[in-house]
């Protein structure tokens, strides 16, 4: 009776000790083999190595820019679902929800406005890390493929806020719908089904609203999201971060020591390659140049606490921009659509601009022939330059050639941009910012 | 019985069965696939559109004077009459689809810059192709009507 006693008391008294180890499994670690454990057996720290290299937590190689898109992407997710519950993709409501928005619901005005700086954020970040990566020769081998997959992302990520700003059913908006799907027209072949597939009528209309917005909230988002997965998963799987030659992995015996009894989560992280009694999980079976398991390089640190930290203060920095930028400076809201009536100029938001200033030129050429072939050539980087030199270091001297073309097209585009923005008038014609 | 099965295993008899229903399964599954996505465009694809008609009754030649040039936004066309003759000439850019506005030389169109002469054809600007001339008509009742389907040559007028 009184043993029941003690052991109900005991129940209670162990309760939050035993309700936390049953989520984490683990104390707050407080020694080498417990960081590495809680690394390891938490869902969303287990994305993370256990050991990260000093190279890739300096905020000067990377500048956080990956993360900042990720977190950006986060940032959109969470005020476009607080966003749908206001809105209604109906030409006839849409523009006095977004009115609404301003001026009667909560806290709507900074979610929009969140929502759309977040969004422009992400277009130049997402950029920017293209360059970043291209800058420090990290899609070199293995990394070719999550090259493809990010300049996949580049393009899902313009995709998004191609299909996003149309929906406040504005003048942008619809003679956006009309210019882009016009512009698909002109693709070989399958141009005008495509454009018909994409409006749902023979005209831009109701029909086109519904299609672009389950395309902005559902389809676009979902693709994005497995992609992001399958990028990250591959980052880990190529062994992490791009680094410089010198610092290429080296294997180097493991100074812990390992008992007969370690679980399993632990030992996988800290086996050591020669120590005397392999134990190996199924990872350390795997063959292949991506296996970090049972190898330790010689300049790295625990991911907990360090890259924690560090991925918290970006997620801060992240935040605060967003928020700042959203407090001071009001979402572009244009009139109400006007279908007899295109705005003079008519102007895409600035990331599209360098391409409306293609198209003035040619509509094919513009709109589809320039973009497919610099697409296509974007995706073929690390098919096309097979070096192997200079890897993890920002213009490394022996991608020198390499580095000026990519800057070369970046310069142009960036170019084609302030011309569409600073130099272009009424009926597009040329004119003096000055 | 075990070894049994083992031994026809090996002796290759239960293996075309095998590879049989692998290939068998392998082409239901890439046909259905193959079949879903067909269905999916055809489901994408509307059978029925609910836009404007493309057929409609502009007024009497008599609302049109002498050397107007009209352009009826709502329609996307603009007519013109050059003394006894009436055209109705598109206002949707040939370029990306945006309206072109009459000016004094023509038709300009704000998004990019395509300039049009009088009669629709280029003038400058990134346009590939002259605007469309469609089809006008006297109906019996003495109006006129425009048939935006049916694309005419341009310099095609019709006498009233």
């Amino acid at each position: 009776m009184s043993k029941e006693k003690n052991s109900m008391v005991k129940a209670l008294v162990d309760l939050p000790k035993n309700v936390w180890m049953s989520i984490f499994r683990n104390p707050l670690p407080s020694s080498d083999r417990g960081r590495a454990a809680t690394s390891f057996s938490n869902f969303f720290l287990h994305i993370q190595p256990v050991r990260v290299s000093r190279q890739a937590l300096r905020p000067t190689y990377t500048m956080g820019l990956g993360l900042i898109s990720f977190f950006l992407f986060v940032i959109l997710m969470v005020t476009g679902i607080l966003l749908m519950f206001y809105y209604v993709p109906s030409t006839t409501q849409a523009y006095d929800r977004m009115l609404d928005l301003r001026s009667s619901v909560a806290f709507g005005i900074i979610l929009r406005n969140m929502h759309r700086w977040a969004a422009h954020a992400m277009v130049a970040v997402v950029f920017l890390h293209m360059c970043r990566v291209f800058l420090t020769g990290a899609y070199k081998p293995p990394r070719e493929f999550n090259w493809l997959i990010g300049v996949t992302l580049f393009i899902l990520t313009l995709f998004s806020s191609f299909t996003g700003y149309l929906l406040p059913w504005d003048q942008l908006a619809f003679w956006a719908i009309t210019v882009g799907t016009s512009i698909a027209a002109y693709a070989p072949f399958i141009g005008k089904s495509v454009k018909f597939l994409l409006l749902g009528d023979a005209t831009v209309g109701q029909e086109a609203l519904l299609r672009f917005y389950v395309l902005h909230v559902v389809v676009l988002p979902t693709i994005l999201t497995m992609f992001v997965a399958i990028h990250f998963w591959r980052i880990r799987k190529d062994g992490g971060l791009a680094k410089p030659e010198e610092s290429a992995p080296v294997p180097v015996p493991v100074s812990v020591e390992i008992e007969q009894a370690v679980p399993v989560v632990a030992s996988a992280a800290v086996v050591a390659a020669e120590s005397a009694p392999r134990r190996f999980t199924i990872q350390g079976l795997v063959r292949g140049p991506f296996v970090k398991v049972g190898k330790l390089e010689e300049d790295t640190v625990f991911s907990w606490p360090n890259l924690l930290i560090a991925e918290l203060v970006v997620l801060l920095i992240t935040i605060i921009g967003v928020m700042a930028v959203s407090i001071f400076f009001n979402a572009p809201l244009e009139h109400p659509v006007n279908v007899m009536h295109p705005p003079n100029p008519a102007k895409a938001p600035w990331y599209f601009l360098g391409l409306q200033e293609q198209v003035s030129y040619s509509a094919f050429w513009g709109g589809v022939g320039v973009p497919g072939i610099e697409l296509l050539l974007l995706a073929l980087v690390p098919y096309i330059d097979r070096g192997k030199a200079g890897v993890g270091r920002w213009f490394a001297r022996e991608r020198v050639w390499a580095n000026a073309l990519f800057l070369t097209f970046v310069l142009i585009n960036v170019v084609l941009i302030v011309i569409g923005t600073f130099f272009r008038g009424a009926n597009w014609s040329f004119v003096s910012p000055f | 019985m075990g070894a049994a099965l083992k031994q026809t295993d090996a002796g290759g008899q239960q293996m075309p069965r095998r590879k049989f229903l692998a290939w068998l399964s392998g082409v239901g599954l890439v046909g259905s696939t193959v079949a879903a996505l067909f269905s999916t465009y055809f489901f994408m694809k509307p059978r029925a559109t609910y836009g404007q008609p493309n057929r409609f009754r502009i007024g009497r030649p008599e609302d049109f004077p002498y050397g107007a040039r009209v352009a009826i936004d709502s329609k996307r066309v603009c007519i013109v009459r050059d003394g006894g003759k009436i055209a109705a000439i598109s206002t949707t850019c040939t370029h990306l689809g945006c309206i072109v506005a009459p000016s004094e030389t023509g038709f300009q169109c704000p998004c990019h810059g395509s300039q049009f002469d009088v009669d629709g054809n280029v003038t400058g600007g990134p346009a590939p192709k002259p605007l469309a001339w469609f089809q006008v008509s006297l109906t019996p009742s003495g109006e006129l009507e425009v048939d935006k389907d049916s694309e005419i040559q341009t310099g095609t007028y019709l006498n009233v």
